[in-house]
């Protein structure tokens, strides 16, 4: 059997970044990933990134995978892709299928950076060709480069929903509506902003109550909520359109912690079941690391750091780093990351990645 | 909690709750205990097949025959979806031993009244696609059928709450009271509920509530590891099972003395797709006591076997592999019926990879025992002292 020292699932920014992390340390590592581009959601954002200079801010998304890919090649990091690991046995083998076999791999160590999934919405017309999560839509703008519609609907405002209402217009489709359940936006401003000035019509307090057509998406009727989220009847609106597109959140994909048995623990602002970890972001696996949106909805940036983190633990606990130098280093990743989690939205995050680290360094129970 | 009821039932897997419902319907008072959640055992780690070939002509078809009846207009009885179909079932033989086998059984259970035939490898390959060119053939019947067991113990549930049972979770029978040999109730995690009946349907985890009723009862933890592949376009013709599936349920004995690993895990072919389009891929059939992983070994075995028997299957992903615990007995039927030396205590575990087939008829047969007397079959074969 193959063995490595580090066996990485997931190449998104977080799973990338912990690689790095490693390799760098002299580890050996092999990351896997199911697709057969790494780079994760990365590659389909081709918007500039926020925070300091550290966090790349000003560089677009697409720009990162590929600096981060270049790193990980340099540092001769094995990548196996088009490999969907299904199941980690028990003494830390990874099954995972490579060219139509069942293969396995011998680690010492194991990251979980699977990431997230996109939130499903039930409505009437829903399995109509045309409806689509904001992320699929994205994909078709920025890497397949075909447009998935001439007049979309976007359902949540969330920061998702603001970016990719923004680049489907960039890209020649017309957003004819930005429909919100909540009284107001949920994402950043300075996208709000953008939306706003293009004039797309803003819905806030609304949901959609039926989406009709003949063999595709055909038009939408949208309806207002009351403060109960209860539709109010004679409110409803009728707005033609070739596409809905769905961002009502993320949550995280945790199959494979759950299958090894980590603790969970339930934080709504995080995404709902998450695994609980320390400010190692070892889970309560002993050897099992999580990073990245497994561990709690967030964006790319702190994907980044959380997966910088794991893999410094872990070259930490293999011995390749002494406690000082470990510690020096996970103390830069945690001022970043605390840079990261401010302002409105990251203070709650913060706060509840707070509870989560306590929870499973021995603190109370929550929830 | 300090309760009392007509009749105790432990255990929410697919028995347990078919039993709450049945006698609920016949207006019994009934309390059922889970010690997790419902379908937490072998009900929520199986396979999702309704395969009637499988059973041996006699008792055991008849009672899985019943079941089919009572399937079929099951889910408009229970109110609830639980992704009934009847799609018709094969078992794939691989070795001319197989077909001789296969034949005498087939012989017998047409002349039970079961439609059931002998394909050869050609007619079967009409009815599943990427089935390897050196098989001998199929059985077919159309009378198979599969179905959602989670949904299925939720349905059986849900339905005997409205008729009044009440279904108490996450709390785990203790102990079972008793005075004079004769049951008064049992204690649980949560109090004691008083009960003049108690009936265990704790599956795999029979012997140890029978134990606490000072009964022995030969039941064994027997595990099955079972693998998904990813959703894809409908590609399994209904129920597949291999003969050598058969072979190793009927006869343990073979197993152990093959060298071969695959046989040494009584690995066989159990193949169905549910209805979001993901292929289940079964099953090994081993004594490992209580445990429950997945060994990579036994991973490898079934997709050795499975892709040796439907090479079709090579080019699908697997996305995912679990284990369950089935309660194995010698003879391959359950223990049902009071027990002798405990008045009130009644058993109804043991169905082994049977117990999703036979829910409907084991609920029958239970509160027909328990409220009559008697019921339509022969249950002679699932007393205990069989054993002796």
């Amino acid at each position: 059997m193959k063995n490595t020292q580090v066996a990485i699932i997931g190449a998104g920014p977080a799973g990338l970044a912990a690689a790095i992390e490693i390799a760098s340390a002299g580890g050996k590592v092999t990351l896997f990933d199911e697709n057969q581009k790494p780079g994760g959601q990365l590659f389909k954002q081709i918007h500039k990134f926020f925070g300091s200079r550290e966090h790349k801010a000003g560089t677009r998304g697409f720009r990162i995978a590929e600096k981060l890919l270049q790193d990980t090649e340099e540092l001769g990091v094995e990548v196996l892709l088009d490999s969907p690991v299904y199941n980690v046995f028990d003494n830390f083998t990874v099954g995972y299928i490579n060219s139509n076999k069942e293969q396995a791999l011998q680690a010492e160590k194991i990251i979980l950076a699977t990431g997230a999934s996109e939130n499903a919405l039930a409505f009437p017309g829903g399995t109509l060709p045309g409806v689509m999560g904001a992320g699929a839509a994205q994909t078709m703008i920025n890497v397949n480069r075909v447009l998935p519609g001439k007049e979309i609907i976007m359902i949540g405002s969330g920061n998702v929903g603001l970016i990719v209402s923004y680049q489907l217009m960039q890209a020649g489709a017309d957003v004819v509506a930005l429909v919100e359940a909540a009284s107001g936006i949920g994402g950043y401003g300075v996208h709000a902003g953008k939306i706003r000035r293009a004039g797309v019509p803003l819905y806030t307090s609304h949901t959609v109550k039926d989406v009709v057509g003949e063999n595709c998406v055909e038009e939408a009727v949208i309806v207002e909520l009351d403060e109960n989220w209860q539709q109010i009847e004679g409110t409803e609106k009728h707005i033609k359109a070739d596409t809905i597109c769905v961002s009502v959140g993320l949550n995280p994909l945790t199959e494979l912690a759950r299958l090894v048995g980590c603790d969970f623990t339930f934080i709504p602002a995080l995404g709902g079941h998450v695994p609980e970890h320390d400010k190692n972001m070892e889970t309560t696996v002993k050897g099992f690391y999580v990073a990245g949106d497994i561990s709690g909805v967030e964006e790319a940036s702190s994907a980044m750091e959380e997966g910088r983190l794991a893999g410094i633990a872990c070259a930490e606990s293999l011995g390749l780093y002494d406690n000082q130098k470990a510690s020096e280093l996970k103390q830069e990743v945690w001022t970043r990351l605390d840079t990261l989690r401010k302002g409105p939205f990251g203070q709650k995050r913060k706060d509840e990645k707070d509870k989560l680290i306590k929870l499973a360094e021995g603190g109370e129970q929550i929830g | 909690m300090n309760k009392t009821s007509e009749i105790v039932i432990i255990g929410g897997g697919v028995i347990g709750t078919s039993i709450a419902y049945n006698l609920s319907k016949k207006g019994k008072k009934v309390i059922l205990v889970e010690k997790g959640d419902l379908a937490f055992g072998a009900s929520g780690s199986c396979d999702q097949e309704i395969i009637l070939q499988s059973k041996s002509p006699g008792v055991h078809l008849q009672m899985a025959m019943r079941s089919a009846e009572i399937y079929k207009t099951l889910e408009d009885e229970l109110n609830h979806p639980i992704e009934y179909k009847n799609t018709g079932g094969m078992i794939i033989i691989e070795t001319e031993e197989e077909m001789k086998t296969m034949e005498g059984i087939v012989e017998k259970q047409k002349k039970f009244g079961f439609n059931v035939e002998i394909l050869d490898r050609n007619e079967a390959a009409k009815l599943q696609g990427g089935l390897a060119e050196h098989l001998q053939g199929s059985t077919y019947s159309p009378q198979d059928a599969h179905i959602n067991s989670m949904e299925l113990t939720i349905g059986y549930a849900n339905a005997a709450k409205k008729l009044g049972a009440e279904v108490i979770l996450n709390t785990e029978v203790t102990g079972i009271k008793q005075e004079n040999r004769k049951i008064t109730g049992v204690q649980t995690s949560d109090g004691d509920i008083d009960s003049e009946i108690v009936i265990n349907c704790a599956g795999a985890w029979a012997p140890a509530i029978a134990q606490m009723a000072g009964i022995n009862i030969p039941i064994q933890p027997r595990r099955g590891q079972i693998i998904i592949t990813e959703e894809v376009p409908p590609y399994v013709m209904g129920d597949i099972l291999s003969a050598r599936y058969i072979a190793a349920k009927y006869n343990p004995d073979i197993l152990k003395n093959s060298n071969d690993p695959g046989i040494k895990l009584g690995v066989g072919l159990a193949l169905s797709q549910m209805e979001k389009g993901n292929i289940m891929i079964g099953a090994t059939r081993e004594f490992v006591g209580y445990d429950t992983s997945v060994t990579r070994e036994g991973i490898k075995e079934i997709l050795k076997y499975a892709t040796r028997l439907v090479p079709g299957i090579r080019d699908l992903n697997i996305i995912r592999v679990f284990a369950g615990l089935r309660p194995y007995t010698p003879d391959g039927l359950p223990v049902i019926g009071f027990m002798e030396n405990v008045e009130g205590f009644f058993m109804a575990a043991g169905h082994e990879g049977d117990g999703i087939a036979l829910a409907p008829v084991t609920g029958e047969i239970v509160s027909d025992l328990i409220i009559d007397g008697k019921t339509f079959i022969d249950d002679s074969v699932f007393d205990i002292k069989r054993f002796n």
